[in-house]
């Protein structure tokens, strides 16, 4: 809790005084009931898993596949790809959110959304794409006689999760940025701090809790990912899982699926100790823009090129079968506007209630710094680390098991599933947010005689805000291209854009691709937009 | 989608039945978890069976059907036998029927679309998804499936989802209208449309004709000209059935030797997907697979789009090579409507359901004094070795684990 910064001593001083207050604060409690609550219901398929690896009948399959050379490969594979990945998504991400956030960038919004996009796309479909473009007889290859050199194996994949990934750390690293102090920096900088220098000692240790839960959510999209290691050749964690899967040994596929589980564990405690911070306490203010000059071309360029590669990329790969395309037509796979409406639906209702579960746990781990709050924070992530397919497998057992009758009658247990895997997007961001509250603030409001519900509304609400918004895209992204769980759990007649797209790159129909493929992107960068509106304003 | 109000009030019957049933289920469940160190497996399933049989004596009083099971389904017109029928031979189907597909959408919708045109009261509800992912589903979801059939890519599958014992028998003109070798041999499951195992190659880059690759499954891993060049799909389920085949034919250790080889001398390029292999082999990139195993309705997708495309198919003679395999349904121990299913059953071995699927994909029909007309070779030609597609001597565990000792995993 004690730290050498300038900024704790002030809030030092306040430390008896909260806890007072917090002991009789009866509101934490409520807040310690419903954060287990949300806690234990997120957990609750882990419970499936143990139960399944009970199963096992073959101790020394189970032994062998726990402790062979092969998996300590995979293991190391899948580490360096976890490591890589998130190293190259916060060198991609960070700049980004400070161009967006502290720069006199024109359009900010836009390129915010283009840099955010990404995120929509199944990184599979990405590397598919990416390799049927610049690889050795690509498009570009077919055309120009030019190739690339060969993307694939374990390079391949970090490349192409890395492109679809630094999304996270863009996202929280903005709200951080938008949620500090930014006169702090004119501060350094008035007191002879070159820029960079001002960026290490101010800004970064005031958005590190930010950078880091969204490096921990690229570190965990990286080591749960199948399909892209898969389509690179890149034996990891997650093959051997998918291959007692498909052998139907699911009791075994359990078992792995426990072992990336502790494996995660280990990550979960390293990232807890970057991400606490006492530090980052301030109110919002503003600064001064760093003026751009005519760096803001290669500025814009930059961000366009990702664009290219990670939007334009895919889209014009489908498109280009829509012109070209002769083959017998596949009526079920012929759009439909309800796709899009079904996939924005789901989306949206999966943002909406991981941002109300994930507001207790997330501000009662940030509030109250015990061993015990932490956990229950901790415990949401698991669920992100676990493949898709596994989570919704035990999802269909325990959704068959208790609401029978209800079991793939309404979206319910889907969106259940999509909270389960992506409830940690929205408890991070928020919880960076409420890390960077001036508890002063809320005592202050609290000494006015404000309720505890009228303080979080009217104070609290408004304060976090950027983080809680920044939370629901993140789910809202995700939710958009989730396919293994939807595919498992969705009620008959729900097919999503993401459906339809997986369903013509199987069949090769890469044409019925297209449209869907682009809807995707605008309907999601539209959301965005409107979802970016509330960010300035708050929820009041 | 909308469904007719009687329908709604069967499938609540239905639910609260399977609520029932799910309850006293999980109650196995946990008793079997209490007690369990090893075998509780079979202590689950053994709980799921019984409160099965105490369903089917309620199942007397739901008055929707006399027939509780697919077995006891007369036929309402003709029965399908061994010559062919037509669809206006066979009884009207109206109702509701939900369909788990392992087979992708252009396979099967031309003529799940074609029956939907047909009837004007038949509804069929069709959930598509991976096939080894939906045998992991239906084993995890038990008798509370909404499912009526599982209309699945391979048999190795279907046995999965029999021993698992969630399957019930087919009524007897069905059984018998299918050849036993493209069937479960008591008709716990039967194989609708037929293929063969191929070799793809890239016509561009070959070096020679199809006359110029061996016609012997065994010479791929060990001609030389294969070397670095050549790929395969280790994970799919005909691949293991290709597996199966070639321990049974050729022996456990000439078939580890093939896979050793394949993976050490030949540097077999390993592919996690059928699509994604044979769009390598016709991408025709440097560092692309000229030849790959795998079946050949991959190179057919790609031609279809695309009829200039390189990629062709070429057959070996009388070995695993050319196994023939069977894609085919399944019914689910509880379906709402026997009848109407087993019905449905005989629409798909029927002359036109057999046809459509001869045209859309390729495939060869299962039911004798039906002909295959089209561009696939002559099964004469091929000789395709029979084998009991639902019981080879090594069961699918092992084919897996086997691939799994010798490398070949993706």
């Amino acid at each position: 809790m004690k730290s050498n910064s300038p900024l704790s001593t002030s809030s030092g001083r306040f430390e008896t005084v909260r806890d007072r207050l917090e002991t009789v604060d009866r509101p934490m409690a409520v807040l310690g009931v419903l954060s287990t609550i949300v806690a234990l219901l997120v957990v609750s398929p882990m419970a499936w898993l143990l139960w399944q690896a009970t199963l096992i009948e073959d101790p020394a399959h189970a032994y062998g596949l726990l402790f062979s050379s092969q998996t300590l490969q995979v293991t190391l594979n899948s580490l360096t790809l976890m490591v890589l990945v998130t190293l190259f998504s916060i060198v991609l991400g960070v700049p980004l959110a400070v161009l967006t956030v502290r720069t006199d960038l024109p359009y900010p919004r836009f390129w915010t959304v283009v840099a955010a996009l990404p995120l929509v796309i199944p990184s599979y479909i990405g590397a598919i794409t990416f390799v049927g473009m610049f690889g050795s007889g690509g498009e570009i290859d077919s055309v120009l006689g030019a190739t690339i050199p060969r993307i694939d194996g374990l390079s391949g994949a970090i490349f192409i999760i890395t492109l679809y990934t630094y999304p996270y750390v863009f996202l929280t690293a903005r709200a951080a940025l938008l949620s500090m102090d930014s006169s702090l920096v004119d501060a350094a900088r008035t007191l002879n701090a070159g820029p960079l220098e001002a960026f290490r000692r101010v800004t970064f240790p005031q958005i590190r809790p930010g950078i880091a839960a969204g490096a921990l959510l690229a570190a965990l999209y990286a080591v749960s990912d199948f399909g892209t290691p898969a389509f690179m050749g890149a034996r990891v964690f997650t093959s051997t899982i998918y291959w007692e899967f498909r052998g139907f040994a699911v009791e075994y596929a359990a078992l792995l699926a426990l072992q990336l589980v502790a494996l995660v564990a280990v990550v979960l405690v390293i990232e807890a100790g970057i991400g606490r911070d006492e530090d980052a306490r301030t109110t919002a203010g503003s600064g001064t823009t760093i003026r751009l000059g005519a760096w803001k071309w290669p500025a814009m360029g930059f961000v366009s090129l990702l664009g290219v590669l990670t939007l334009v990329v895919p889209v014009a790969v489908f498109t280009n079968w829509l012109v070209r395309s002769q083959g017998e037509p596949i009526p079920s796979l012929e759009f439909q506007w309800e796709f899009a409406l079904n996939s924005v639906y789901l989306a949206l209702l999966a943002a909406l209630v991981a941002s109300l579960f994930a507001l207790p746990v997330a501000y009662y781990a940030a509030r109250r710094n015990t061993f015990f709050s932490r956990l229950l924070e901790r415990a949401t992530y698991v669920g992100f680390a676990v493949p898709g397919i596994v989570i919704a497998l035990a999802l269909v057992f325990l959704g068959t098991r208790t609401l029978p009758s209800l079991y793939r009658q309404g979206v319910w247990l889907l969106v259940f599933a999509y909270v389960v895997r992506f409830l940690p997007q929205a408890v991070g961001s928020v919880r960076s947010s409420v890390l960077q509250l001036d508890e002063k603030t809320i005592e202050a409001a609290r000494t006015l005689n404000a309720g505890p519900l009228e303080t979080f509304r009217r104070v609290t609400l408004p304060l976090i805000a950027p983080g809680v918004v920044v939370g629901a895209i993140l789910v809202f992204l995700t939710t958009m291209k989730e396919l293994p769980v939807t595919l498992m759990l969705q009620p008959v007649g729900t097919e999503t854009l993401v459906i339809i797209v997986w369903e013509a790159q199987r069949t090769l129909a890469y044409r019925y691709a297209a449209v869907p493929a682009l809807l995707l992107i605008f309907i999601s960068g539209l959301s965005m937009l409107i979802l970016l509106r509330q960010e300035g304003r708050g929820i009041d | 989608m909308a469904t007719p109000d009687g329908t709604d009030t069967d499938r609540f019957t239905t639910d609260r039945r399977q609520f029932l049933l799910a309850s006293s289920a999980s109650v196995a469940g946990v008793v079997g978890l209490a007690g369990c160190t090893s075998g509780g497996d079979d202590d689950d399933h053994g709980g799921d069976d019984h409160s099965h049989d105490d369903d089917h004596s309620h199942d007397d009083d739901d008055g929707s059907s006399s027939v509780t099971a697919v077995a006891d389904a007369q036929p309402m017109a003709s029965p399908v036998g061994s010559t062919a029928v037509n669809w206006d031979d066979l009884g009207d189907l109206e109702g509701e029927i939900t369909i788990y597909s392992g087979r992708t959408r252009d396979q099967i919708d031309p003529v799940f679309e074609a029956l939907e045109d047909h009837y004007d009261g038949l509804t069929l509800n069709v959930f598509y998804d991976d096939n080894d992912v939906y045998v992991n589903q239906l084993i995890q979801e038990g008798d509370a499936t909404p499912a009526d059939l599982m209309y699945s890519q391979d048999p190795g599958a279907l046995n999965e989802l029999n021993n698992n014992g969630i399957l019930q028998p087919l009524p007897e003109d069905v059984i018998d209208a299918v050849p036993s070798s493209y069937r479960h041999p008591d008709g716990d499951w039967t194989g609708v449309t037929g293929r063969v195992r191929s070799i793809q190659y890239n016509s561009e880059r070959w070096d020679g004709d199809a006359d110029d690759l061996p016609t012997d499954i065994m010479e791929f891993a060990t001609d030389e000209r294969f070397q670095g060049i050549i790929s395969t799909r280790p994970n799919s389920g005909t691949f293991r059935g290709f597996i199966q085949a070639m321990v049974e034919l050729e022996g456990e250790e000439a078939t580890r030797e093939w896979v050793r080889a394949m993976v050490e001398d030949q540097d077999a390029q390993l592919f996690s997907g059928g699509t994604s292999q044979a769009v390598a082999v016709n991408q025709g990139g440097d560092d692309d697979p000229i030849v790959g195993l795998g079946n050949s309705y991959y190179a057919a997708r790609i031609l279809n789009e695309d009829p200039d495309a390189p990629i062709r198919t070429a057959y070996t003679v009388n070995d695993a090579g050319c196994l023939f395999s069977v894609a085919g349904v399944g019914v689910m121990n509880e379906v709402d409507d026997p009848e109407l299913v087993a019905e449905f059953i005989r629409h798909l071995i029927a002359e036109e359901g057999q046809e459509f699927m001869m045209d859309a994909n390729g495939e060869y029909p299962v039911v004798e004094g039906i002909d295959y007309v089209g561009p696939l070779p002559d099964l004469e030609d091929i000789q395709p070795p029979e084998f009991d597609l639902s019981n080879f001597d090594m069961d699918l565990q092992d084919a897996q684990n086997l691939l799994n000792e010798e490398g070949m995993t993706v």
